[in-house]
């Protein structure tokens, strides 16, 4: 048997969610392994579990033909594990040498270090994977990030590192960079290492890969040899053939050609995108979609005054508005749900009402300048009510909640508001099925009342079942634009996020 | 889970304070005749005064995460001015207003370095710590003033109601301040500031313009707290307030507020800084070594912090 490593019946669970249901990967030795799948296909939680993250539920890992329990992310790296994240890991003030052999020093007989056999073994290192090592006496964080990634390739077969996990390496990546990390891997091949690469660049895989395995909603859709496989075959199996027909729309577009658009953003730019161009009318769901990265959310903040854009205007109903800061947007009427309700949404050691009130307390007053606390509990009461928050009462800390219940109260604090733009990322990240459901027919009911909603998602489905229309977004530039029900499918969706303009004319 | 009244109030810290300080009277009160006393009682109360309003300040400011260590050395600068001013012949309720106005100026200093410039707490009032000292020995030229009039040393001698005027500065501005926590707006920004201060901007909140204001208040506080120090020990002198901003934090975080911010409240701290003055009172009343005191303090300061600790961890808070 050819097989280095594998991957057996793998089942892991967060919450009542199943985020791999079963699956099974097989790497050869020498290979170079394709791992693919659109966000929340379960890629990254394999990940964890080969590099000893996380544990699975249930399911089998075998190195070299024997069983084996990866207990720590430290005794999956002794055990040749290699995890190559798009961030490297490094200590920033410490030489290349230093960083190479952090932990793992060689020592003279006296128990110093052995600097010069350290700095031989070291080119030797890069020698091998044919790098110039003319910078291991610097400080790492005065390398690129391609070369601090190759550094920490260096770094790992020091270690004698088996498998190389390569977490989507070349997002961050020059084109010239991402040469040459191309160029390192096919060295690493030759010395008999299995590569594990996982990335969003379909184009990327046909150039390295060996073998490509499609992951879909936590589950191997199959692996191919890339030689087999079309990269629209590729586009197909992440994206399903269900997805695109099944999942109806549960509403149609209400705009009319007379109505006025309530937001229009024209040619804005910052660091993060380029041109951004929009019109988003009362009462439609407006979705954004794209890859992690892609400038999204970036975009989102700069309508509410976190990100501030270096070109391009911003009219509210026909007015050029200037957003400074969230509490401007705010008194315009625009809301922004973020992306990571722990950090940025709510405070989770206060209690429900007092995150429900926080936009709206320097309004609650009564005599003395006080706060109305009955108003106060009203209003917490009105939401938890409407939004069927469950919970003991509205003194409840945030922290007790289970994120569905979480979620909500972050909507409710931003309804509570009134706004007229609503601006939703992943409303629905890590909640359960039965809440999702609730937040869907929320936002779908909000619309109706004839808020404007921008919904940024990662989930297709969410997005298509949702969306009157969607731009998709890619490395910060507007790559689609779709906004009838035969345009907007799946496979449109991910070709566009996946950098083929899909532009079509005749939409604003 | 069944919920019994008491049970709520222990849940609340300043409940188990009153509690230790109740069960503490009770052993220090059968141990020393004097304890118990009138006398004894206001002295630990008049000794408390200075720290448990500098605690109220600092309440506000560990809440919003940060701290303030230049507490003593402001209270140094008010004291030195107030004290010259006194000797100028500045009537009482200017001498007041004088100290609030010199505390207020050097708080904001604190304050803009951490709103408008970013510094971190600790740096900003480190720096100005050392800063504010240097002024107090330019201020005095190495000498130290004594001799006040005795209307200024009145500030802490006269009473109202039979109880000496720092005590009722003190009471009243814990009571204000922990209203102003509870109920305005702006304490409620506070609290969501020390909570995650991400969530604060995205929720709206002046961030900048609250966080300068905390600071402000404190510097306020530490005024108000210099007059008070310098008309008790009658004497100004370069270490005068050195050391303060020590009891004054350990008053704080015993009193139930979160060094790490987010929690806390103003009748906390100040019952924090009573529950420490019995401690040391009462450890001499029944004359045991003063260096029992510190490792009992230090054992205490400790202990309440790992309950904090805890208490998170039980809601899965992980420690790495």
């Amino acid at each position: 048997m050819n097989s280095f490593f594998k991957a057996e019946e793998i089942v892991k669970n967060f919450g009542g969610v199943r985020a791999i249901k079963g699956v099974n990967l097989e790497l050869k030795r020498g290979e170079v392994h394709a791992l693919v799948g659109e966000n929340g296909a379960g890629k990254s939680t394999l990940i964890k579990i080969i590099s000893g993250v996380i544990q699975p539920n249930s399911g089998k890992l075998f190195l070299e033909g024997k069983e084996i329990k990866f207990l720590n992310p430290k005794h999956a790296h002794e055990m040749g594990i290699a995890t190559v994240y798009q961030d490297p890991l490094i200590y920033n003030k410490l030489s290349v040498i230093e960083n190479i052999f952090l932990g793992n020093e060689i020592k003279t007989k006296n128990g110093t270090i052995d600097w010069k056999k350290q700095e031989v073994k070291t080119k030797e290192l890069f020698a091998s994977l044919e790098i110039k090592p003319y910078f291991i006496n610097q400080p790492i964080s005065s390398l690129s990030i391609g070369l601090q990634q190759i550094a920490l390739i260096a770094k790992a077969l020091n270690y004698s590192a088996k498998i190389f996990i390569f977490d989507e390496p070349t997002a961050i990546l020059t084109e010239t960079e991402a040469g040459r990390l191309f160029k390192v891997i096919q060295k690493l091949k030759k010395q008999k290492v299995s590569i594990l690469y996982i990335s969003h660049r379909l184009e990327e895989i046909f150039e390295i890969a060996d073998r490509v395995t499609v992951f879909k909603d936590g589950k191997n859709e199959g692996t191919y040899n890339v030689k087999n496989i079309s990269r629209d075959k590729i586009v197909e199996l992440m994206a399903g053939k269900i997805l695109s027909e099944d999942i109806e729309r549960t509403i149609k577009t209400n705009r009319t050609k007379n109505k006025l658009p309530i937001l229009e953003v024209k040619n804005i730019s910052s660091y993060y995108y380029k041109n951004i161009s929009f019109s988003l009318y009362p009462g439609e769901i407006l979705g954004f979609s794209g890859l992690i990265g892609s400038g999204r959310s970036e975009v989102m903040h700069t309508l509410f005054g976190l990100i501030k854009q270096d070109e391009g205007e911003i009219f509210l109903h026909g007015n050029k508005l200037k957003i400074n800061n969230p509490s401007t947007a705010m008194e315009f009427g625009i809301v922004y749900l973020p992306d990571d309700r722990t950090s940025e949404g709510l405070f989770s050691k206060l209690d429900i009402k007092f995150n429900i009130s926080i936009p709206l307390i320097n309004k609650l007053k009564k005599k003395f300048l006080k706060v109305d606390k009955k108003a106060e509990e009203n209003l917490a009461l009105k939401y938890i009510e409407l939004l069927k928050i469950k919970a003991p009462s509205t003194s409840t800390i945030l922290s007790n909640l289970s994120g569905g219940n979480q979620q909500k109260v972050l909507f409710a604090k931003w309804l509570s508001t009134n706004p007229k733009v609503l601006i939703l990322d992943k409303p629905t990240k890590g909640v359960d099925v039965e809440v999702k459901a609730e937040i869907h027919r929320e936002i779908v009911r909000l619309a109706e009342d004839g808020i404007a909603i921008i919904l940024i998602s990662s989930e297709l489905p969410e997005i298509i079942k949702l969306s009157d229309r969607i731009i998709v977004m890619h490395e910060g530039t507007v790559t689609g634009r779709f906004d009838t029900k035969e345009t907007i499918n799946s496979k449109n969706l991910l070709n566009a996020a996946t950098g083929i303009r899909m532009i079509r004319s005749g939409t604003n | 889970m069944k919920k019994t009244l008491l049970g709520e109030l222990f849940k609340k810290r300043e409940f188990t304070i009153i509690f230790i300080i109740i069960i503490l009277s009770i052993v220090f009160g059968i141990l020393s005749k004097n304890f118990l006393s009138i006398s004894n009682i206001t002295n630990i109360f008049i000794q408390i005064s200075s720290i448990g309003i500098a605690a109220v300040g600092m309440t506000m400011v560990i809440i919003t995460g940060g701290i303030d260590v230049s507490a003593g050395s402001i209270l140094g600068i008010v004291a030195v001015i107030t004290a010259k001013a006194a000797i100028a012949g500045l009537s009482v309720p200017l001498i007041l207003i004088l100290g609030i106005v010199v505390g207020t100026l050097l708080g904001s200093i604190n304050g803009e370095l951490v709103s408008s410039l970013g510094v971190p707490p600790i740096i900003a009032t480190l720096g100005t710590m050392s800063f504010f000292r240097a002024m107090v020995f330019q201020l005095l030229g190495g000498r130290w003033i004594s001799s006040f009039p005795e209307s200024f040393r009145k500030i802490s001698t006269s009473n109202f109601l039979n109880i000496p005027i720092p005590i009722w500065f003190m009471f009243f501005l814990a009571i204000i301040f922990t209203y102003y926590l509870e109920y305005r707006p702006t304490g409620r920004y506070i609290y969501a500031i020390g909570n995650s201060i991400e969530a604060a901007r995205v929720s709206g909140i002046p961030t900048k313009r609250v966080l300068l204001l905390v600071y402000i208040f404190a510097g306020m506080m530490y005024g108000i707290a210099g007059v008070i120090v310098a008309a008790r020990t009658g004497i100004v002198q370069t270490n005068t307030g050195s050391g303060f901003e020590l009891a004054v934090i350990a008053a704080t975080v015993l009193g139930g507020t979160n060094i790490l911010g987010g929690e806390g409240s103003a009748i906390g701290s100040m019952l924090g800084a009573l529950l420490l003055a019995i401690i040391t009172n009462g450890m001499i009343l029944i004359n045991l070594p003063a260096l029992t005191e510190g490792l009992i303090v230090g054992t205490i300061i400790i202990i309440s912090v790992l309950t904090d600790i805890l208490k998170l961890r039980r809601r899965g808070y992980q420690y790495e």
